[in-house]
């Protein structure tokens, strides 16, 4: 499980923090893909960045932590913001937005793969015994073993994004964060990698984080799904629900903006563009462009809080409904 | 497939260096003979200086002069016999010591001048590299900042003020080597070495400092880029260490145009250093060609230009053929 308590991280810039990540209080369950969504500089990236522990000047955590528990291979383990590095590719790993670029151009991709076994892992099996079973591991992922022996340059960039995932995955890790796994890639292939992570996920029954913009990708693999604004979250729930029954207002018009086989109705966006974060307003930082909004959403900032059963959200108009 | 493929290639490869070669021959063998300088007019004035002879004594020495020369017939007839000549690297005699060969008073200075600039080439291509590496990879500290500055200043330092500087401060001032060089070669080999290396040490260093301030340079900007690049991004976080970082991924991404680099400047190491030659007193091709050059010793210009434009494009050829086997994404078309 991933405890993200009331976590608020912050890029330090000359003309003072922008807080990317505000008070962000939700729970990751084991055996899940949770999706991040929300337009881009809504702070899902740094969020992710915050859960694998990359805190490189200028991104710094203010206030709260991030709480990994879980087993791998029976074995428990915890682990907790400042301490994540040390389990990468052990029990966390990560999946760059599709790129070229991400696998060094002039190294064989095996390698790549035996350079990125954790250190505590090396001698416990012979390179030899390791590239055998990462050549069955591919074989698994419908690519060639011979793709082991391939330089990056030689593999479409289908190919590319299977072999990273395989290289995010070959160690088996509890835990996979995934940053736009497939932006970079046309759809056809989009829709193979995302079958793909989801097989993993169904198999090794790990916990799955995919940040993506794209709420196509969140609807045919999530099963949970966060949605993000201007660094906060806005709703939390089960995807289906989510998209059946939206209950803050940012998340009905992202969802109503969605074309839809067989709708020929215009499609329209939210009028407007977020808050600058360097100095957010007041109250909810989506009064501004919400069609709703009342007086007090442009003073007080909304509690994110259950709103009915495992359904989160911060919107004052939900006050009535009970939790 | 791929072996017809590269040899190909190699065939088209060796043709043009055969081409630049022969181009590069021709051009240096009919460029001195439009000087206005004349080897045989400045024998016989030289001769005349000293005693005075007959008309038409004058007129049978320029004949026999022209004929041991080789300067008889006309310029066609002299190019096809200097040619004839060259393949058997026989480029006739020197007019300036005649009737020594040419080619054996260049395979006479040859070996100091190839020993001193490869030894200075290889150290500072591999000092400037490694320090062009460190101050690339780790730009934020202190070191990497002073070694970068160090190489700033030193890079536009004119050669002849730095080795003017260091012959004073190492000849004048502390007389710790000979100010110019003087190699023993006739007390056995203990003598003939200590004397090399003694003359040699100055020239040496002088060559390597200025040589790397380039190197560094230019390895830092390349390690710098590397060093942003995603797939180093990457690899840190996929925890590799950073020591295994810094070889199998900056490094090694960062000397690929390095080593085409070095292997040009290993060309040069047979043009000679006439700068250094000059200042150190050092003996070597570099003033060979210079003292060929300016009393028109046509046949002592040949030799040495013609070793230095075969070792540049062996040294290109060589260049184009080692790429694919650092860079695997290049390819023999």
């Amino acid at each position: 499980m991933i405890k993200v308590d009331h976590l608020t991280a912050s890029y330090k810039t000359l003309d003072g923090n922008v807080v990317a990540v505000e008070d962000a209080n939700f729970e990751i369950r084991d055996n899940e893909i949770f999706g991040v969504a929300g337009e881009s500089g809504c702070g899902k990236s740094t969020l992710l960045k915050v859960l694998y522990d990359i805190l490189d000047f200028p991104l710094q955590v203010d206030a709260g932590r991030v709480l990994f528990t879980g087993e791998k291979n029976g074995q428990p383990f915890s682990l907790e913001t400042g301490g994540v590095r040390k389990a990468w590719w052990n029990h966390i790993s990560y999946v760059p937005q599709a790129a070229m670029s991400v696998l060094n151009p002039i190294a064989r991709l095996k390698n790549q793969f035996l350079d990125s076994i954790p250190p505590e892992d090396r001698g416990r099996e012979t390179k030899e015994q390791t590239l055998d079973r990462v050549r069955a591991y591919l074989e698994e992922l419908n690519l060639s073993s011979e793709t082991l022996d391939a330089y990056p340059f030689q593999l479409s960039g289908g190919m590319r994004q299977r072999a990273i995932i395989a290289l995010a995955t070959f160690m088996h890790p509890s835990v996979i964060l995934a940053d736009e796994p497939t932006t970079a890639l046309d759809v056809v292939v989009q829709r193979g990698i995302l079958m793909l992570l989801m097989k993993l996920q169904k198999a090794s029954r790990n916990t799955m984080v995919l940040v993506s913009h794209d709420l196509g990708v969140h609807y045919q693999i999530t099963d949970r799904i966060g949605i993000m604004y201007s660094g906060r979250m806005m709703e939390i729930g089960k995807t289906v629900d989510l998209f059946q029954n939206p209950k803050h207002p940012y998340t009905a018009m992202l969802i109503d903006a969605l074309p839809r086989v067989g709708d020929k109705r215009q499609r329209v966006g939210i009028p407007g563009s977020p808050p600058p974060l360097r100095n957010p307003p007041p109250g909810c930082r989506f009064a501004a462009r919400c069609p709703k909004a009342k007086d007090v959403c442009r003073h007080d900032a909304p509690a994110f809080r259950e709103v009915s059963q495992g359904r989160y959200a911060a919107c004052h108009l939900l006050e009535g409904e009970d939790a | 497939m791929r072996r017809v493929r590269f040899g190909k290639y190699l065939a088209g490869r060796l043709l043009s260096w055969f081409m630049v070669i022969f181009i590069g021959i021709t051009f240096m063998f009919f460029i001195p003979r439009f000087f206005p300088a004349d080897p045989v007019e400045g024998m016989i004035a030289k001769i005349l200086s000293m005693t005075s002879l007959p008309e038409d004594q004058v007129v049978y020495i320029r004949e026999s002069l022209r004929m041991q020369y080789g300067l008889q017939g006309t310029l066609w007839q002299q190019y096809l016999g200097f040619l004839k000549g060259a393949v058997r690297l026989d480029f006739g005699p020197s007019l300036m010591n005649f009737p020594t060969d040419a080619s054996s008073i260049v395979m006479r200075y040859l070996p100091y001048t190839v020993g001193l600039s490869l030894v200075t080439t290889v150290v500072a291509w591999t000092l400037g590299n490694l320090i062009g590496m460190l101050a690339g990879f780790r730009k934020n500290k202190k070191s990497s900042v002073v070694l970068e500055y160090i190489a700033i200043f030193i890079y536009p330092i004119p050669y002849f003020i730095l080795a003017l500087v260091v012959q004073i401060l190492f000849c004048f001032v502390w007389r710790i080597f000979p100010l110019t060089a003087t190699i023993v070669l006739n007390q056995g080999a203990a003598r003939f070495w200590e004397t090399l290396l003694r003359s040699s040490i100055l020239p040496a260093c002088t060559m390597v400092v200025v040589g790397f301030g380039w190197w560094v340079i230019s390895m830092k900007a390349m390690s710098e880029n590397t060093a942003e690049e995603e797939y180093v991004r990457f690899a840190r976080l996929r925890g590799i260490r950073e020591g295994k970082i810094a070889t199998s991924y900056v490094f090694r991404n960062s000397i690929i145009p390095q080593v085409s680099g070095l292997s040009i400047s290993l060309g040069g190491v047979f043009g000679g250093a006439l700068m250094t030659e000059i200042i150190f007193q050092y003996p070597g091709v570099g003033q060979l060609v210079q003292k060929a050059i300016t009393q028109a010793d046509y046949n002592m210009i040949m030799a040495t230009v013609s070793i230095s434009i075969v070792s540049i494009s062996t040294a290109t050829l060589a260049a184009d053929l080692i790429y694919p086997l650092i860079d695997p994404r290049i390819r023999f078309q």
